[in-house]
């Protein structure tokens, strides 16, 4: 297991020019880590669906690299999502699963026990497919492999499915969303669009 | 000039009291989305968008992306919307409603303009008097009404112009704006 804000910090480090969308919990974190005009947190997507609009995203803007950031529970809303990631998914998304086994928004609830979302992934056809058959599915189980592995993800052709087993010891920001009009006004004057 | 090659299909169904075919036709309504710039087509095709899922998969000009479900599609929509680019949603009313809460969080809150053909399940039996009619007849205009969607009938080519008026709609307003369709297109 990860300790989560580590994480994020090292995504962070590597970070330069990447649109990073974000939801849920990530949304608390990533702001103490990052500072940047293409960050894109936002808790009202409609749940689990911040890869299909990353998915999106990341079409609209072949020129730079889309970082997802989103979790276990979420997935489980939109597993079907896996799918659609491996027919249509670009060389340019990523897609962080951030694994905390837990609805950790709405009080830490427990998700279902046996679930592999590595696998499901796999056989979803992410491994090997996405638009060009470039996708990866990997798991980073410490810091360590996710160093290691940030370059792979952030250089080369995917889309790329991470799974990332976390925990977190750090108290959480209280939640304050407004504004998610002006989020995505912001959002497209950073990237240059009317 | 449009650079799609799209077979016009002649209507060969049924005609409306008007002597219109029934339905619109697939190749001109392509050509309409490319005429108002679209550039890409999110869409989950059934039994009454068949052959506008072919002809829209035939055009080069238009990406085509096909969802598992109609929630999927409005959240990718959204985020081509916001890198810059002109989605339409193509979904039936059935999906729609699966669709709420992504319409609600990546539309309507955060004034993302959706443009959306929603297909209307249960309108030819309703119009010809079937019962039962179909469950999801009766809730889609108020359904769309109540999130504040406004809309417009895409019957027949002669309501071909009900497509712009959705989309500039939709552009005003920056908020979601639909066409409903009640036949099998052409």
């Amino acid at each position: 297991m990860i300790e989560r804000l580590d994480l994020l910090s090292a995504l962070a480090a590597a970070r330069t020019d990447e649109i990073v969308v974000m939801t849920m919990t990530s949304t608390l974190q990533w702001p103490l880590v990052s500072d940047h005009e293409l960050d894109f947190d936002f808790l009202a997507f409609g749940m689990g669906h911040a890869s299909d609009f990353g998915l999106g995203l990341a079409v609209a803007r072949p020129e730079r690299r889309t970082i997802v950031l989103k979790g276990d529970g979420g997935l489980l809303m939109s597993l079907g999502s896996l799918v659609t990631l491996a027919e249509h998914g670009p060389d340019n998304l990523v897609v962080v699963l951030l694994e905390n086994r837990a609805y950790e928004m709405t009080g830490g609830q427990s998700l279902p026990t046996r679930v592999d979302f590595a696998g499901l992934a796999r056989a979803s056809g992410i491994d090997g497919g996405g638009v060009n058959g470039s996708g990866s599915v990997e798991t980073w189980n410490s810091l360590d492999e996710a160093a290691d592995d940030l370059p792979r993800v952030l250089g080369t052709p995917g889309p790329h499915f991470v799974v990332a087993p976390v925990t977190n010891s750090s108290p959480l920001p209280p939640v304050n969303h407004t504004d998610h009009a002006g989020r995505v006004t912001r959002l497209r004057g950073a990237l240059g669009i009317d | 000039m449009l650079n799609c090659a799209v077979d016009i299909v002649q209507g060969s169904g049924q005609m409306s009291d008007v002597n219109q075919p029934i339905g619109v036709s697939s190749a001109v309504t392509v050509e309409t989305l490319m005429r108002l710039d679209f550039t890409d087509v999110v869409m989950i095709p059934d039994s009454e968008s068949a052959r506008l899922f072919d002809a829209v998969r035939s055009c080069d000009a238009l990406n085509v992306i096909s969802p598992t479900r109609e929630g999927e599609g409005i959240a990718i929509a959204a985020g081509l919307w916001v890198g810059g680019r002109k989605p339409l949603v193509v979904i039936q009313n059935t999906g729609l409603m699966e669709a709420g809460d992504a319409l609600r969080g990546c539309g309507i809150g955060p004034h993302i303009p959706l443009r959306l053909m929603v297909g209307w399940r249960g309108y030819p039996g309703a119009q010809a008097g079937r019962l039962p009619v179909d469950s999801a007849h009766p809730y889609t205009e108020p359904l769309l009404d109540a999130w504040n969607v406004p809309h417009w009938h895409l019957m027949t080519d002669d309501d071909l112009h009900t497509i712009g008026l959705m989309d500039d709609t939709a552009s005003a307003s920056s908020l979601p704006a639909a066409v409903l369709t009640g036949w099998s297109f052409r």
